[in-house]
């Protein structure tokens, strides 16, 4: 009777899962908030979910791998305001010059992580605690009390979080939106198809296994918080054209945030397994909730960490009880066998 | 054990040396007024570090004290903006404190989760409902006797804050070092199933530590309003990370089972001086955060790479 | 039957030996493993069997000796040049990717495949490598869904994608159902006809009669014998095993009278792990668990601590039916469990001896105020060091830097502070040494002298004829047999184990 379950990959089931909550989460809103399912709404909703979403398949990667990376809100501060600053000495800068100079930023800063945790076999959550008051250290040093603001930034780049790629009636496809989703189209690629990339998935899901088929788990672990750090200085790009005006205080909270997108989208927290389009649907799924609250008459906006929060641990939850039901499934199954073959084997003595 | 004494006396002579050099920088560093100052401007800290070495000897961690003293002081000052007096808001606090250490255990020992997912939860979790009680206000104007628990001394010199570090560093010296329930928190940071197959009621332990850790987080909550007579919602905003440095620093494994509440004293005193004398040398907050952070991951990587150089120096040894 | 194989053998060993500390675990052992043979390794545990294996896969390094891949002499420097040359293992605990699909575990260490996946072509490749193993699995689900059989299914496809030439398997149907058992025999026999050599660990002689084309016997790190299983009969391969210590065996005297009847137990039964287990137990008898790896002995203690509940029978404790659903319960009723991992279960190994001994029965150090009495806790220490003469210069040393007889002592002391009336022992001897050994049976016969009810789980036979009073045999979850140790012999023990003889027949 539950045979079917266990037919179905668990990652399939997740994602299943999230987008059937997500579903209900719009709906909901839809019922209880006049005008919900607005242009306006979608592309709010849109333009904040790209800066997330980058961050957060970043950090899927890192989890995956059975770390975490709590330094990418730092990440991101340091290279929203040092590109931004960069930005204002040298206005003319190819955009491709800027972004790959976000990205090296971010790389940077992520390789310090990648290190210290790969090979100084310093526990990520210790490691990327530390450098989230480390770089936003060195962020307070660098900016001396002064903010980039919107006045001083190229056109291009205040325009940009505007830039309309198409439309589709009144739903614009921003540009940012667009280079989010391009990423997760990407990363998705990779991690189903390129081979390099599905020993992220092997050092996750079995260290000892993974070490016996003779996968270099360092330096996967390095790899992943390098490109957490290249996509968290992606998003810092994102995050300077979107808001212009760039304080010691930018990219705040975004550790948690990421974390949680990731662990509601169905990214096991110890590693193993996780997509990118549950990365999506997480990332989503919090987004909306997060939006959709500051227009709730119902309740106030000050709701949202609450409920992230709970969100998380539900989530969890739910994955762990999950897990041990399928766990115990098994067993059952294997115990049942064991009592039912034990006719004697057929034997030839000699 | 013989390691461990080292490491406690590496941290005297880095505690000497801050306060040699410190004492150089100012004639005034060594009086009794700006040590006791010294532990005021953190002393909210100290105590949950306090707490919060029981917790990482028995091989978890709780994240959300930060978040959870932020409640505290959101609920104290909601408490009071709604006319309940002080004297029956501090009650109803502390209660929320064991409630919401309550709940963490109830995920972390019933349901078996991990307690780092939980807590980072939590540390969203506690700080939106602070949020939720205050949203943006700052809320002041508490009674007089409020505000001078925090700030007046109250036995000699000595504020309300400090006799409270005082006497639960004592309490929780005898019960981590002294009591049977402390050996089990060792036992348990030392292998849960050891414990378990020698008759330890494991999630006992570990839930009582999590109410434990909720409630001295919201007492610290109090004290922190008392001595600020204000509340906001950003109140303790990030102190996890200086809270778990000290604990880290003074010998404690992440891993469970290993370090001493004197450890983590003696990290305390170096933390604070260090924090004193890089004030007095006009170095900003920000960067002495920047200091701590570093400190936290210097604590684990240097014992890694001592430990990793001593394994290759011995010929013939495995690599793990 | 065989023709007399004239290839060259894919695998010599010879004059291999390896010694840890100052026991030597193997010593000039030789070995040929022929193409297309099923090759069976037999021994008690101790033998040396898990040693050979380790030095084959390149876990360790052989102290002397050589080892030629066909013909050629090489040096296994690990466990990735082992699959290299061609060698690989598989265990009773599957090593798998949970999450990863299982076309997925199959190909994950093969190199040279390109920069992308191509799935439909894995799949593929996945599934003739199942078919080649002659079963039916879809390779398309996560390892995670598999059982512990499915997954060892899984372990071979891998090896032999890599082209092995020797498969090794370590005891592979120890947890496995009958079923599964002829399942995973056809794919060694399929192996075998594809031409690679196959060598199958095992201690369930029917396996080793109708799988094996010859069979070799370990003895004490050393060959004992090593011929075609047509030369061989089943009495002949248990003398072989348990060798000239048969002359040691020293069958305890007629035990006397014994004391009251203190634990009874009827029809106990854990659902799927065993059943049908009932004997009585009075104060001052020993009764050994005898039986294979993966009998299930250890389960019964398990249960009778409560640390994984028997689900059905009754247990009765000086004629009161009591229930054990945790260890605190069964240490209420006065019952302790040895257990036979010291390292995982067992101590504390970073914590000192004091807090190691006290342990248990912390609650009667305790005066006011829940403090621990450290002079009284102190002494206890040094009065079981006295007693049990566990050699350390201080009983505030930690529990891991003493040896492994210490370690021992250490726990026993552990559960003779808690003043049992009921006393399990697993493996009480696994891994230590002789002197501490002839040590640790002194101190079980003791506590049986002073009426404490005894039962030892023990996979070694001179231990079991040295100790027990009575013997009760488990297979496959089953107890086969509880006889007096008068009328036992080693070699009725083993057959009644492995099944080679039926259970009527003790």
């Amino acid at each position: 009777m539950t045979g079917w379950l266990q037919s179905v990959h668990p990652q399939t089931l997740r994602v299943t899962a999230l987008a059937l909550v997500l579903a209900l989460v719009i709906l909901f809103f839809g019922s209880q908030i006049d005008n919900y399912y607005t242009a306006r709404m979608f592309n709010r909703i849109s333009t904040s979910v790209a800066i997330i979403l980058l961050i957060a398949i970043g950090q899927a990667l890192v989890v995956i791998t059975r770390n975490i990376d709590l330094s990418v809100g730092s990440i991101v501060g340091f290279t929203a305001y040092l590109v931004g600053d960069l930005l204002v000495a040298q206005p003319d800068l190819h955009p491709l010059v800027v972004v790959a100079a976000a990205m090296a930023l971010g790389t940077a800063l992520g390789a310090v992580n990648g290190l210290l945790v790969a090979y100084g076999r310093v526990p990520a959550i210790i490691v990327t605690l530390g450098t989230l008051a480390l770089y936003r250290t060195l962020l307070v040093e660098y900016s001396d009390a002064r903010s980039i603001t919107t006045a001083n930034l190229p056109k291009w780049v205040v325009e940009l979080p505007q830039a309309t790629l198409f439309s589709i009636g009144n739903l614009d496809i921003r540009v940012t939106f667009a280079i989010a989703l391009g990423v997760a189209l990407v990363v998705h690629l990779a991690l189903t198809r390129l081979r390099a990339a599905r020993r992220l998935y092997a050092v996750g899901s079995n260290p000892d296994a993974a070490a016996i088929a003779g996968i270099n788990a360092e330096r996967v672990v390095f790899t992943a918080f390098l490109l957490s750090g290249a996509l968290a200085g992606l998003a810092g790009f994102v995050f300077l054209a979107r808001f212009g005006n760039i304080t010691v205080v930018a990219g705040l909270g975004f550790e948690l945030k990421s974390v949680a997108a990731v662990v509601v989208g169905g990214v096991n927290i110890f590693g193993g397994s996780g997509t990118v389009i549950g990365v999506v649907l997480g990332t989503t799924l919090v987004d909306v909730i997060d939006n959709s609250l500051t227009r709730w008459a119902l309740v106030s906006e000050f709701w949202r960490d609450a409920l992230l929060g709970m969100l998380i641990l539900i989530a969890v939850a739910a994955d762990t009880l999950m897990n041990r039901y399928l766990d115990r499934l098994r067993r059952r199954r294997h115990m049942s066998e064991l009592s039912a073959g034990t006719a004697p084997l057929p034997r030839e003595t000699g | 054990m013989r390691r461990l004494v080292r490491w406690e006396l590496l941290l005297l002579v880095i505690l000497a040396v801050t306060i040699v050099i410190n004492s150089a920088m100012s004639p005034m560093f060594l009086t009794i007024g700006n040590q006791i100052n010294l532990f005021q401007l953190s002393i909210e800290k100290i105590i949950v570090a306090l707490m919060m070495t029981l917790v990482i000897i028995n091989g978890e961690i709780d994240l959300s004290v930060a978040s959870m003293m932020g409640l505290a002081a959101c609920a104290f000052g909601w408490l009071f903006q709604l006319g309940v007096p002080a004297g029956v808001a501090i009650p109803m606090v502390l209660a929320l404190g064991l409630l919401g250490g309550a709940f963490n255990a109830f995920w972390i020992t019933v349901i078996g989760m991990p307690s780092l997912v939980v807590t980072l939860a939590m540390l969203i979790g506690f700080r939106g409902m602070a949020r939720i009680l205050v949203e943006d206000r700052g809320i002041t104007g508490f009674p007089e006797w409020f505000n001078a628990l925090g700030q007046q001394p109250i036995l000699g010199p000595l504020p309300l804050a400090l006799l409270v570090f005082a006497v639960l560093f004592v309490i929780l010296l005898v019960v981590l070092h002294r009591s049977g329930f402390g050996r089990k928190v060792y036992v348990i940071g030392n292998s849960a199933e050891v414990a378990r197959y020698s008759g330890v009621a494991v999630p006992r332990v570990k839930a009582l530590l999590f109410i434990a850790s909720g409630f001295v987080a919201s007492l610290a909550g109090l004290l922190y309003t008392a001595r600020v007579s204000a509340v906001r919602g950003d109140v303790a905003l990030g102190f996890e990370l200086d809270i778990i440095t000290m604990v880290l620093l003074g010998g404690v494994s992440i891993f469970g089972g290993k370090g001493t509440l004197w450890g983590v004293l003696l990290s305390i005193l170096i933390v604070l001086n260090l924090r004193n004398g890089m004030a007095l040398a006009n170095i900003t907050g920000h960067l002495q955060t920047g200091v701590i952070g570093l400190l936290l991951i210097l604590s684990v990587l240097v014992p890694n790479l001592v430990q990793s150089a001593r394994l290759s120096f011995r010929p013939g040894s495995a690599a793990r | 039957m065989p023709e007399p194989v004239l290839a060259p053998p894919v695998l010599t060993l010879a004059g291999v030996a390896k010694s840890f500390a100052l026991t030597a675990a193997l010593a000039d052992v030789s070995l040929e493993l022929m193409p297309g043979e099923i090759h069976a390794l037999v021994g008690e545990n101790g033998a040396g069997k898990s040693t050979l294996i380790k030095i084959m896969t390149g876990v360790h390094q052989p102290d002397e000796g050589t080892i030629r891949l066909a013909g050629t002499a090489v040096t296994i420097t690990d466990t990735q040049a082992a699959q290299r040359l061609g060698i690989a293992a598989i265990y009773q605990e599957p090593m798998v990717f949970p999450d990863l699909d299982v076309a997925e575990n199959i190909f994950i260490s093969h190199r040279d495949q390109g920069l992308l996946m191509d799935w439909r072509r894995l799949h593929e490749a996945a599934s003739s490598q199942i078919a080649r193993l002659g079963v039916t699995l879809d390779v398309r689900r996560a390892a995670s869904g598999l059982t512990l059989a499915e997954q060892q299914t899984v372990e071979i496809a891998r090896a032999i994608s890599l082209d092995v030439k020797v498969l090794i398997m370590d005891e592979p149907t120890a947890s496995l159902s009958a079923h599964e058992v002829a399942r995973l025999m056809a794919i060694a026999r399929t192996l075998k006809d594809q031409g690679v050599a196959v060598l199958y660990i095992t201690h369930r002689l029917e396996e080793v009669f109708e799988l094996a084309d010859r069979v070799t016997v370990l003895r004490d790190g050393r060959h004992i014998s090593t011929r075609p299983i047509t030369e061989v009969t089943p009495d002949a391969l248990v003398r072989d095993m348990v060798g000239r210590a048969v002359d040691h065996f020293v069958p305890k005297a007629a035990a006397g009278p014994h004391g009251e009847l203190v634990l009874r137990v009827r029809g106990l039964a854990r659902e799927g792990v065993f059943t049908g287990v009932g004997f009585d137990l009075h104060a001052g008898e020993v009764l050994c668990f005898s039986g294979l790896v993966g009998s299930r002995r250890t389960d019964i203690g398990l249960a009778l601590f409560g640390i994984q509940p028997a689900t059905t029978g009754t247990i009765e404790l000086d004629g009161r039916a009591v229930l054990i659903e945790s260890p605190e319960a069964a240490m209420r009723h006065g019952i302790a469990y040895v257990s036979e991992d010291r390292r995982k279960l067992g101590l504390a190994m970073a914590l000192p001896i004091t807090a190691n001994i006290s342990l248990a029965s912390l609650r009667r150090l305790l005066g006011k105020l829940g403090l621990i009495d450290r002079r009284a806790e102190l002494a206890m220490a040094e009065k079981h060091k006295e007693r049990l003469n566990i050699r350390t210069h201080s009983v505030a040393l930690e529990v891991g830097k003493l040896s492994g007889g210490n370690q021992q002592k250490v726990m026993l002391a552990k559960w003779l502070e808690t003043e049992p009336r009921l006393l399990i022992f697993d493996e009480p001897t696994r891994g230590i040494d002789v002197g501490a050994k002839t040590e640790v049976h002194a101190i079980i016969n003791d506590l049986a002298a002073q009426g404490v009810a005894i039962i030892v789980i023990s996979s070694d036979l001179p231990e079991v004829m040295a100790l027990a009073d009575r013997v009760l045999v488990m297979r496959e979850g089953r107890q086969m047999g509880i006889f007096a140790i008068e009328d036992a012999t080693p070699e009725g023990i083993m057959s009644l184990a492995t099944g080679e003889r039926p259970a009527d027949a003790a």
